[in-house]
């Protein structure tokens, strides 16, 4: 199953020094935060406020080549969740063929906003990142945090 | 040859380079023609100066990069990246053309340099700079600018 999300916003997170893309389902249910590096959240910022730059960026130029091919990119899917890392597929049509082609999230996400294609997030990536949420919310409890409310 | 093809100098990266000018955040690529007298830094991003370095040394990063992103699309699709051409320098901004060619037909696509030699470099396609572009590089700023770098940068490699 596929839940579509929205991409809400991007924060930086001054303990990696890199970004976080936030994406959100439309019914605000379910959240999921992808960091992300420098170059890809400027390419999301620019898509998501609209500007264009005098030179076409890396992201542009990926679009530029699709359109050259006449491919079309009918959506891209958060996929999995390993380790801290997520994978992310594009999906496109080109020709009478569909093609799935790996890729980190941040490309596949800066590149829909481009091709106004949907993002969509598969369940078990949304339910592992709350077991993994979870596993560091306790990795990260301090001794301390535990008598917090003892007193 | 036709008469397009030998207004091009083909070039090859030496390097990418810091900028070490205090204001300068971005990197210089080096290419240079194959009798070594024409040579053409052009100044790029840290984040297209890393994807350039990554080609060049091989390394093959866990998940894709943009770059290795653009080209698994073009291999999906089966395009082939024919060649890529710096075309033009206006006001210190340079434009490059990649050149794709599918079975049907060959089409040009409009790209900063870094991201074309970027992919070229990925997908083992020409580099070439127009004579027009080799002979329009101030030589007065580039000049002193290159002999700075050979005595400081070059120093340690030789």
């Amino acid at each position: 199953m596929l839940t579509q999300m929205q991409v809400r916003g991007l924060m930086f997170d001054p303990y990696t020094n890199a970004y976080i893309v936030i994406l959100r389902d439309d019914g605000n249910t379910e959240m999921l935060p992808i960091w992300v590096g420098k170059p890809e959240a400027s390419a999301i910022s620019f898509a998501m406020e609209g500007i264009a730059t005098p030179r076409p960026m890396t992201h542009d130029l990926m679009k530029t080549v699709l359109d050259a091919a006449d491919a079309k990119v009918i959506s891209v899917v958060v996929t999995d969740l390993k380790e801290n890392t997520y994978y992310a597929k594009v999906h496109l049509s080109y020709e009478d063929s569909e093609y799935s082609i790996d890729s980190r999230p941040s490309d596949a996400i800066a590149l829909a906003l481009r091709a106004k294609a949907p993002i969509f997030v598969t369940d078990d990536v949304i339910r592992k990142h709350s077991n993994e949420e979870m596993d560091r919310w306790l990795e990260n409890l301090k001794p301390e945090d535990f008598g917090k409310y003892d007193a | 040859m036709n008469v397009m093809d030998s207004a091009l100098v083909k070039l090859t990266v030496q390097g990418v380079l810091a900028d070490s000018s205090p204001n300068a955040e971005s990197q210089v690529v080096l290419l240079q023609d194959e009798g070594k007298t024409n040579t053409l830094p052009i100044w790029v991003g840290t984040a297209e100066g890393m994807a350039i370095r990554l080609a060049l040394e091989g390394i093959i990063p866990p998940r894709p990069l943009s770059h290795d992103l653009i080209r698994s699309l073009t291999e999906h699709l089966g395009l082939k990246v024919a060649k890529v051409v710096v075309t033009d320098v206006k006001s210190n901004t340079y434009y490059a053309s990649i050149y794709l060619s599918s079975k049907e037909s060959e089409q040009t696509v409009d790209s900063r340099p870094s991201d074309a030699i970027a992919l070229a470099l990925r997908t083992r396609s020409p580099i070439y700079a127009t004579r027009d572009v080799l002979e329009r590089q101030a030589p007065e700023a580039v000049d002193p600018w290159l002999k700075r770098l050979n005595a400081k940068e070059f120093g340690g490699a030789v």
